[in-house]
């Protein structure tokens, strides 16, 4: 099938929201869902924006049944080791599943990899559920290793009234 | 004990590459990643007074953070390493500094403050839990992946 991988812009943004809710659905979370287009506009087209985006997107004629053509994207940020320097965080790689087997989302995780590469990164992350058998034998696939499973690394987040308890201690500035 | 936090400048490298124990080499790429134009990274510092002097360093913790972003819930924080020396621990200088990276993030718009540590090191673990956080690995599900050197260059080939 023929599809082309290119950078997002605001008007995709629409398009990019519905995604991000099939995905959420997939991962059987959409009730965490909180945001819609109007941040996606805001945090990743402003001046210092918050995170990069690409779609793919297929020709009129194979369009999807609901009439998009773009089916999927990738949507990353630049992170940093200190011990290894740039890297870029893939935070979520998605294709509606009727366009799912014909070299979509290699490409874009391709395309992630190679914009990374020109910006010097010297890693790519993610995260993936353990129950997600299909994603992370992609990833497997494709040379990448499972850092919880091999060296036992967690993720931990503050969020919500834990956040803002912890904001609220920090010292007064002078 | 007396200390106080502030954001970090380009002088600052050498202490935090001396707090990381790198080498020379990777200072560089501190300077450059995190104080120039869009930089991969901020950092703040912790400083006792002069009178304090352990070895003549007065910068004595760091953290280092950047932006980073949920497509659930938008804007967040990464802290990407949290250091205090340890004969400076025991007095609050890891939470002050933690609690910074927190109030920094609110000040930009951010809802989470995410963080990765090791299953085993339960004397951290239980620090952050007992702060209020949780672990997402173990109640979501999550696992870490990472993809580098000749996998990478593969994957990124045109």
């Amino acid at each position: 099938m023929n599809f082309r991988v290119r950078a997002a812009t605001k008007e995709d943004c629409k398009e990019i929201s519905r995604m991000i809710m099939e995905l959420a659905v997939y991962e059987k979370m959409s009730e965490q869902v909180e945001i819609s287009h109007k941040e996606l506009e805001r945090d990743g087209f402003c001046q210092n924006p918050f995170f990069e985006c690409l779609v793919a997107e297929v020709p009129e004629e194979h369009k999807s049944k609901e009439g998009c053509t773009v089916v999927g994207y990738a949507l990353y940020f630049y992170t940093y080791s200190t011990w290894r320097g740039r890297s870029v965080f893939l935070e979520d790689l998605y294709v509606m599943p009727e366009f799912r087997g014909n070299g979509i989302g290699k490409g874009l995780l391709c395309k992630v990899a190679e914009v990374g590469r020109k910006k010097d990164c010297v890693r790519l992350q993610l995260s993936v559920l353990d129950w997600n058998t299909p994603s992370r034998d992609f990833y497997a696939a494709k040379g990448a290793q499972d850092l919880t499973v091999s060296e036992g690394w967690h993720f931990i987040r503050f969020d919500g009234q834990n956040l803002e308890n912890l904001a609220n201690e920090a010292p007064k500035d002078l | 004990m007396e200390f106080s936090i502030r954001a970090a400048n380009v002088e600052d490298c050498r202490d935090i590459a001396r707090m990381i124990r790198v080498s020379r080499h990777v200072r560089t790429y501190l300077e450059q990643d995190g104080f120039s134009k869009n930089p991969f990274f901020h950092g703040i510092v912790a400083e006792v007074p002069e009178h304090v002097l352990f070895s003549g360093h007065t910068k004595i913790g760091y953290a280092l953070y950047f932006y980073s972003y949920s497509s659930w819930t938008g804007r967040a924080i990464y802290m990407e390493d949290l250091y205090v020396m340890p004969e400076f621990r025991g007095k609050g200088i890891g939470k002050a500094l933690m609690s910074k990276v927190a109030q920094l993030g609110l000040a930009a718009g951010c809802n989470q403050l995410n963080f990765t540590v090791l299953d085993w090191n339960k004397s951290s673990l239980d620090f952050y839990l007992s702060q209020g956080c949780f672990d997402v690995t173990e109640k979501m599900g999550y696992h870490c992946i990472r993809c580098e050197g000749e996998a990478l260059e593969h994957l990124a080939q045109p």
